[in-house]
This record gives C-alpha cells, structure tokens and sequence, in this order.
C-alpha cells in the first residue's frame, strides 16, 4: 500500500469530541438501563425471594442499585453536548 | 493470555456437543441481551461516517485516548472462551493458573510500553507485518502478513462456533441461530465502523463482563467465609499445592500443572507472554490508535494494571468451585477433565463448566441475564477483534503490497469493508468445519502458537539489534516458525517425545507448550543472529526510526512524574511483585 499515515492526531482527545457521543456516554446508558432492569428485578425479590445461593442478602438489588448509579454518573457526566 | 495459549484448557469438543441445557434465560434476561445487541448495532451505524479515510478505518483515526487504547487492548484478549478455559485451569490446576495472567501478562504489557511502543508508533506503521516490511523488507512482512490473516480468520471461526455451542450447552439455543446472529452482527459493525467501531465495543464488553462476573467472586468469598477460610477448606481438601503460586514449583512433579518455575518464568514470562502481548498485531493494533506517543506509550501500561485484577473473576470462581460448587442436596460437584469416561458417559460436568455453574449458582433473574451477556459480548469481541485486524493485515500488507500497490484510499477503504464480510464468511465456514471436526480447534489454537514465539524474536532483535539484516529477519523467522511445526509434530506423533521438549519425564502437556515456545524462539534468535554475521549490514541511516540505538525518541510530553509511563510502570511491577509474594 502505498499511502502513508498522516501525522498523529495533534490534540489528545476524546473520539466523541469529533462526533457528538462519548464512548462513555454509551458505557453510561448500557449500564444505567442494565441497572434499571436489575434493579427492578432486586426490589420485586423482596416480596418473591429467588431461589440462588446467597439469595437472602438481596444481590440484584444492591448490584442493580450500584450499577444504576455508575451508569446514571457517566450517562450524565458525557452527555452530549455537555463540556 | 490468550485461548491460543491453553491447549489443556480450551473449550472442548466434548463440552460442545453436550446435550444437557444447563438453565434457561427469564423474559428480563433476554431484555438485557436484546439492549446489548441493540446498541452494538446502534453503534456501528453511529460511527460509520467517521470511518471514511483508511487511516480511520484501519486504526480509528489514531484518536484514542490512553484509556480507551488501554482498555480496547486489554479487553481485545479477555475473550469468553479465555475466561471459561482459565475458569476451569483454576479448577484443574489450582492458583498456579494465575501466572497465566501476572507474569504471563504483565511484565510483557509494561516492555510494550516502557520500551516498544516508541518504534512502533514513529515508524508510523500501521501493522506489525508492517513494521516487519520497514525493518527486514518483503519477505519478513509476506510470511507473517500472510500467517496472521490465515490464522486470525481462523480463530474467529473458532470464536464463533465456541459461542455458539455454549450457548447451546447453558441455555440450549440452536447452534446455526447462534453462529449467524453473532457473525452477521459483528460483520455490520465492523464493516460499518472498522477499528473504531469495534474498540468503542471493546470498550463497552470490558465493562459489561466486569459487571456480570465480579459478583461470582464476591458472593463465593462471602459464602465460604472470606480469603483465609476458603484457602483453608482447598488445602484440606485438594493439598497445599493448590494454594501456592510459586513454592511448589521447584519441581515437575511437586504440581498439578507439571511445571517446573523455569518453564513458567522463560517460557510463558518471557516467549509466550511477550510475543503475544508485544507482536501480535491484534492486541497492538489497539495500541497504534493512540493519539499521541505518551497515550501509546499509557495504553499497555493501564491496560496491565486491570489485567493484574482480571484473576479475581476468572481464577477465583475456579477455586471456589473446589469446595462450593454442590448438588441441591448439598454433595461437592466433582468436575472431570474433558473427554474422561465421566463426561462421556456419565452426564458428569467437565472443568471448562466450571463458569457458567458458578453463575447458575450465584445469579438469579437479571444478573444471570447480564452474565450471560457479558460472555457473548466476550465472543462477539473476539470475533471482531480478530476480523478487524485480518482486514487491516490483508489490506496493507497482502492486497496493497502484492495484489494493488496504487490504488486510492477510497479503494483500500473499500477493501476492508469487503475483507471483513469476506473474512466472517470464511469465519462462518471455519465454524462449520470445526463442528463437524471439532478436533480441528485444538490445531488451529496450537497453530497460532507457531508464529508467536519465533516472532517475538524477530521483532526484539529487529528492536534491539541493528546488526540483524533482512535475510536474518527472515530466515529467522521461517526457521523457528519451522522448528516449533516440527515439535509439535513430533509430540502428537509420540507423547513420550515430551520428555525431550520439556527436558523431564515428569512434565505434562501443558509444559509442552512453553518449553515448545521457549526452543522456537531460540532457535529464530540464533538463525537470525548467524545469518545476520554472514550478510551485509543494513546502513545506520536506513534504521532510524526503527532501532533501538539509531533513532533520537521524541519526547513524550511527559514534565510531572504522573505523566511519565516509567512512573506508572514500576507502580504497575510494584505491586505485581507483592502479589506474587502474598500467594508464594
């Protein structure tokens, strides 16, 4: 192949500063939706215990809970057109 | 490491063609799976429109940041048939499989930063065969342009069958289903977006697979009553050997694996490891996105500081199982090596299962929903990985150099978006013959393993030596390449020959690899180094940029000791070292 690569990008930025969503801001919404589902999942176990081991100290609510705030930090911290 | 790495611990034919659906998946959990699909698509089509200039599609624009590169790089290995395999060695094996992780990972990601990256990123390069072409002319490029895309191609055809017959085997999807979703999915986004598409996917399955695996290891260290207990409860159960990293490795029989520590510290630390994580184009190519030199330089250096922390949900879901993993009546489930008359005949589970069990054990309703697509989004990822740099291989480096040497960017852009649904198509048909021959994915993973080691040495010496010239390059290469054929050869032919590889009677398989490597790798060194002595040197001029010793390194732009790879490097080794001297 003959064409070479043009010089590096002179500025260290973000891929989303050249369109206008972050990878992070996908991060963000895949895990806040993810968390919201399980989240969901966690509070209706309260009144329908699961069946899995361990069961009783509740793992998708508090995994849904710590999940849905990260994805709701980054969903918000990259928003598009903040920054 | 990489799937390539384990051949006594892939995914099995035995386990794929198992008839047993382990559970099945809750309306919510597919929910999950469907959210993930849709934005993998989504995101293809997002960036397609930043991906029209050969430099964008082949590699992202050289934009990312340290970060991204970082963790592209590092997810771009922690494919779901890796964390399964390494998930059941834990169990075969014990803590010893850790090495496979820290000093079969790390020291090499550190060298890649600290000292390789440079030449990699100002010869302007966009591939290792590339880099190979500047250093040691056509020959060198041809034959290892020409190995890689072969075997890339393959790998993702082994990729995608595994995905599919796990999924068979834990939820009981049709197997054609399977292929074809994974394979056209990937194939859309890939082609859509190139690299870039495929690293803001890598991106978003690191996270995806650590949020649906470290809740395995946290609930198993809560029910077997924390770190102290269940070390305790493996010892008395399978030995202490089972529990040390290091101090029973003073001998071949004194292990489980059949190791001794030099074949772990020269064969996997040094050749494995470092001509995986160094050389091979897949994991650099995330690398050579970098937006600037200190971003490349970053990216191996954070991608090793969480490869150092991916042992937590792949090895200890392993050695939970030792003494957790139980029927509903209470009785330990005792897991069988692949192939034994247990699994075959007796509906027993083998160690690769070992994973999805946990899982099964451990999530309900949601989590398993999340788990379950943090392994396909490891498949998926490693089918893209793979295709992605089988197109930037065959585009530069075959179709460019040897087929259309002047052609328009526009073409060669062109030509990747072909050669990736070219590259699936033969992908999908590896597939099928691998389910037809499953014996053939332990070739082709053994197959990829020829190539590392031997040019782990071409490239260091091509680094570090500005006496090597061309001839030696390549012959060097073709050499070991041979050499490591040869033994493998001779070992399946005759399994006693292992005595003379691995230098003892007492080594097993897996020792066979590393010495395999370890002697491929000497032999290219050596070839290369006599041939060198009897060929002209190559002029100093015709160096710069590419050897170490005859290229003036630009600055990085690194003035605060936070800012300097070296500084983050030894944090990074520091903390290696006390690791390893907690679990000795």
């Amino acid at each position: 192949m003959t064409s070479q690569p043009v010089a590096p990008h002179p500025h260290h930025v973000d891929p989303s500063t050249e369109q206008s969503l972050s990878i992070w801001f996908f991060v963000g919404v895949l895990m806040l939706s993810c968390g919201g589902i399980i989240l969901t999942q966690g509070i209706y176990e309260f009144w329908h215990p699961g069946s899995t081991v361990l069961a009783n100290l509740h793992p998708a609510f508090w995994w849904g809970l710590l999940m849905t705030a990260f994805g709701l930090f980054y969903t918000l911290r990259f928003r598009p057109g903040k920054g | 490491m990489p799937a390539v790495f384990i051949p006594a611990a892939p995914i099995p034919a035995i386990m794929l063609l198992a008839a047993t659906q382990l559970t099945h998946l809750a309306p919510i959990d597919v929910a999950i799976l469907l959210l993930y699909f849709a934005m993998v698509l989504f995101i293809g089509f997002y960036v397609k429109s930043a991906a029209n200039t050969s430099e964008q599609f082949f590699l992202a624009g050289r934009e990312m940041t340290a970060w991204i590169a970082g963790l592209s790089f590092v997810s771009a290995n922690l494919g779901s048939l890796e964390l399964m395999g390494w998930a059941g060695a834990a169990y075969q094996y014990g803590i010893l499989a850790t090495h496979w992780y820290w000093i079969g990972a790390i020291p090499a990601m550190l060298f890649l930063g600290v000292v390789m990256m440079p030449f990699y990123y100002i010869s302007k390069t966009h591939s290792v065969p590339g880099y190979l072409q500047l250093r040691f002319g056509e020959g060198a490029r041809g034959l290892s342009g020409v190995c890689f895309a072969f075997m890339t191609i393959l790998m993702s055809g082994v990729n995608m069958y595994a995905m599919a017959a796990v999924m068979q085997v834990v939820l009981g999807w049709n197997i054609n289903f399977s292929m074809w979703v994974g394979a056209i999915t990937v194939a859309i986004y890939v082609m859509l977006g190139g690299l870039r598409s495929a690293i803001i996917n890598e991106v978003l399955q690191f996270v995806l697979i650590w949020a649906g695996a470290m809740l395995i290891p946290i609930l198993g260290l809560i029910e077997a009553g924390g770190w102290h207990n269940l070390m305790a409860q493996i010892t008395l159960r399978m030995g202490s050997e089972y529990t040390h990293l290091w101090s029973t490795t003073g001998s071949f029989a004194a292990n489980p694996m059949g190791v001794h520590w030099t074949g772990i510290v020269f064969g996997l630390g040094w050749v494995i490891s470092f001509g995986y994580w160094t050389t091979d184009f897949l994991v650099v190519q995330r690398v050579l996105s970098a937006n600037s030199l200190r971003s490349a330089r970053m990216a191996p250096i954070i991608g090793s500081a969480f490869k150092m922390f991916v042992p937590f949900f792949v090895i200890l879901p392993g050695l939970l199982a030792l003494v957790l993993l139980k029927d509903p009546s209470g009785h330990l489930i005792q897991l069988y090596p692949d192939g034994s008359d247990m699994v075959l005949h007796h509906g027993a589970y083998n160690y690769n299962q070992v994973l999805p069990l946990m899982m099964i054990r451990y999530l309900g309703p949601g989590l398993l929903g999340l788990g379950i697509t943090a392994l396909v989004a490891g498949f998926m990822s490693g089918m893209a990985g793979n295709v992605s740099a089988f197109s930037t291989v065959w585009t530069y480096d075959i179709y460019g150099a040897y087929i259309n040497k002047k052609a328009s960017d526009s073409h060669y852009v062109s030509m990747g978006r072909w050669s990736t649904i070219a590259g699936m198509a033969v992908s999908v048909g590896t597939a099928y013959l691998v389910r037809h021959a499953a014996s053939i994915m332990d070739y082709v993973q053994a197959l990829f393993s020829f190539f590392i080691a031997p040019l782990l040495g071409t490239v260091i010496l091509g680094m570090l030596w500005k006496r090597a010239t061309r001839a030696g390059g390549f012959w060097g290469l073709l050499s070991g390449t041979a050499a490591s054929i040869a033994m493998f050869v001779w070992v399946k032919t005759d399994m006693h020959n292992l005595r003379f590889v691995a230098m003892s009677p007492n080594a097993q398989p897996m020792a066979e690899n590393l010495y395999r490597a370890l002697w491929s790798w000497v032999i290219c060194v050596v070839v290369t180094v006599i041939v060198s002595y009897c060929t002209k040197a190559t002029p100093e001029a015709q160096l710069n940029g590419l050897v170490y010793g005859c290229t003036v390194i630009p600055s990085d732009g690194a003035t605060r000791l936070y800012q300097k790879p070296l500084f983050w490097a030894i944090v990074v080794a520091t903390v290696l070292f006390i690791l390893n001297l907690w679990l000795w």
